[in-house]
């Protein structure tokens, strides 16, 4: 279904979308009161995401409590969350707070946005995204926090290097139909391996390798050259948060810049790695082919792409407001509790 | 929160304090878990339905007698398609509920607890898509925080239209990325909601106790009072609450634990009446099974395709 007047057409990517835990707030707003005071440096924080796992929503990137380092100094900017929880792949992003609202309109978000697409690009040339792929996708928050009237004004971005020319499709098909019986069942497992194991349950971006025998294997990034002699095929495989039958998720984008400008490949077969109530489902996940034109001036590391990411909100360009009043005014607090 | 509900929180809080966590099983004689079968049952769900795990909330909220990273179970982003409201009218056409308990009117309703046999009397019944037109009960706006009617203070959003150039004619951006239901009309649009659902140990009633944190189709947090619109109306501000979440910030709505005790002792007994002998790291698939009936449009996974037990005979 997801086959016809596909061919040559441009991949156009679903969004990924931003969830913002309470606990997110509420921290905010006590670091703002307790140590930030009229700081307004940028602060890192940490996201998380993990594949679509039902049929009918995506997966957003979360943010809650816990995504605000540690550390007594906001300088110390490991968080200490831990690693392997299969449903918390975490993603680096960094926090813009303002003290006005004038200042949060001030914010100059193109140029935010050029700065994270910048250290994306940077961890492409250096090869560290590879090494992590978490980096790939990076995200940027700006937010003033009305501590008066317990309101927050907030914008996410998900920056993507732009391709241009853009990357067409040749081929998109759920992962159930491209590969062979034989070659399904072994990805099932192999996906499902790489998923339950906590060294590996995190790492949003791999590879799978498939041996003339139709066994499979996922493997890091990092083993890329060493599949060169010994798979058959060989697909760039990530944790797609989206649930579109006909269109992959956001991460792909940063994923393909890397992919061009690292291996200089043309044609990329491409998973988009979807779940069912948290196993590996190949009749939701799918399997592309993409075809590259490596853009002009790629090769130069000076010469970052354009960018784009600015989530909308219902479909419009403008910030978010939430309103926490009922949950964190102690007045009110006082009134209900009365 | 009603007087009585707070002298009642006061007092359960005092006895929570003063008394030791349940150490001895009764798992089969009371329907309720010790602390140790507790995190024993919620790895077992963490192992076979994977989309829950365990978490930590905040740090200030910790009981001591849980463990500091199994202090409760959550599962995210659980998408709910339809208000309960409008289910239960077609459930009304198809045959009703049952009660599990009647003997005070507060007990608990099993849903598709009759089934007809839909083959011979669909005819008469009323279509799906003739009751979801009905537009007359079915809850069509979505209040948010965002949104809501007394936030008279929130600035026009209008003002933050962008000054600087945003527009992205991107050909490569999928346009209009809603969570949309599988038809795309507005109605669903509106209707397509998600969960957290989290599971927290009750000391005093000494069993899971479930709560729910909803959002709308563009993830804003849904107000409290707008999840119970997707609670079985039974149940709604009479075993469903709002009240404060032992591990998280903020009001969310609750199914009471006070009799899921009973309720539980109930359902193990029918299982050994059937000759099953149930094994307590099953409880929460059990658990979860019935609080489904509480909140019928939220698919959160409890899949239970094995053994609740093992046979005895």
């Amino acid at each position: 279904m997801a086959k016809q007047e596909q061919s040559g057409s441009i991949i156009q990517f679903a969004s990924f979308e931003s969830a913002v835990d309470e606990s997110f707030w509420h921290k905010l707003s006590s670091l703002k009161l307790n140590k930030l005071g009229i700081d307004d440096s940028p602060i890192p924080i940490t996201g998380f995401y993990a594949p679509c796992s039902h049929t009918q929503v995506s997966n957003p990137l979360t943010i809650v409590a816990e995504s605000f380092p540690s550390g007594t100094n906001k300088e110390l900017a490991v968080p200490t969350i831990s690693h392997g929880n299969r449903n918390r792949c975490l993603v680096p992003g960094i926090v813009y707070n303002t003290n006005t609202i004038e200042d949060f309109r001030k914010l100059e978000k193109q140029k935010l946005l050029k700065e994270e697409a910048k250290k994306i690009w940077e961890d492409i040339h250096t090869g560290k995204a590879v090494e992590d792929s978490a980096l790939l996708l990076r995200f940027l928050l700006i937010s003033f926090a009305d501590l008066k009237k317990w309101s927050f004004h907030y914008w996410f971005a998900f920056p993507a290097l732009i391709l241009d020319p853009p990357a067409t499709l040749v081929d998109l098909k759920p992962a159930s139909q491209w590969f062979s019986p034989e070659e399904a069942e072994s990805v099932t497992t192999a996906c499902n391996e790489w998923r339950s194991s906590s060294l590996t349950a995190d790492v949003p971006f791999f590879l799978v390798s498939i041996a003339s025998n139709s066994y499979s294997t996922v493997r890091h990034l990092t083993d890329y050259e060493a599949c060169q002699g010994d798979s058959q095929k060989l697909l760039f495989g990530f944790y797609d948060p989206c649930h579109l039958p006909n269109n992959p998720g956001w991460p792909l984008r940063n994923f393909l810049a890397l992919i061009c400008s690292r291996w200089n490949l043309k044609t990329v077969h491409f998973l988009c790695y979807r779940e069912n109530r948290g196993f590996a489902d190949l009749g939701l996940s799918l399997v592309g082919e993409a075809l590259i034109t490596v853009p002009q001036g790629w090769r130069d590391r000076q010469c970052v792409p354009n960018v784009v990411g600015w989530e909308l909100n219902k479909r419009r360009i403008e910030s978010r407001c939430i309103n926490l009043a009922t949950s964190m005014d102690p007045t009110r607090l006082a009134v209900s509790a009365a | 929160m009603m007087l009585s509900q707070k002298l009642h929180e006061a007092f359960k809080g005092t006895v929570e304090r003063i008394t030791g966590p349940r150490t001895v099983s009764a798992f089969k004689e009371k329907g309720v878990l010790s602390v140790t079968e507790f995190i024993l049952a919620g790895d077992n769900l963490v192992a076979k339905c994977p989309t829950w795990s365990w978490e930590s909330g905040e740090p200030s909220k910790r009981k001591s007698y849980l463990p500091p990273e199994k202090q409760f179970l959550i599962t995210r982003n659980v998408p709910c398609m339809r208000r309960a409201a409008s289910v239960e009218e077609e459930y009304e056409a198809a045959g009703g509920e049952v009660l599990i308990d009647n003997e005070d009117n507060d007990g608990w309703l099993a849903t598709h607890g009759k089934p007809k046999d839909k083959s011979d009397e669909d005819d008469n019944l009323p279509s799906m898509e003739a009751l979801e037109i009905d537009k007359k009960n079915s809850i069509r706006s979505i209040p948010t925080y965002f949104g809501g009617e007394e936030e008279e203070d929130i600035p026009d959003i209008a003002e933050y239209e962008e000054a600087d150039n945003l527009v992205e004619t991107d050909p490569a951006t999928l346009q209009s990325t809603y969570i949309v239901a599988q038809e795309p009309d507005d109605d669903n649009i509106l209707r397509t909601r998600t969960y957290d659902v989290s599971i927290t140990y009750d000391k005093y009633y000494q069993t899971p106790r479930v709560w729910l944190t909803g959002y709308d189709e563009s993830r804003m947090l849904l107000q409290p009072e707008s999840v119970l619109e997707d609670v079985s109306q039974d149940h709604a501000r009479k075993t469903v609450t709002i009240e404060d979440h032992p591990h998280l910030p903020g009001k969310h709505a609750s199914v009471h634990p006070c009799r899921h005790g009973a309720v539980m002792k109930k359902i193990i007994d029918v299982l050994m009446s059937h000759g099953v002998e149930p094994e307590v790291d099953k409880y929460l698939f059990l658990f979860l099974k019935f609080v489904a009936s509480v909140i019928p449009t939220i698919e959160y996974d409890y899949t239970m395709d094995f053994d609740l037990g093992s046979y005895s005979s």
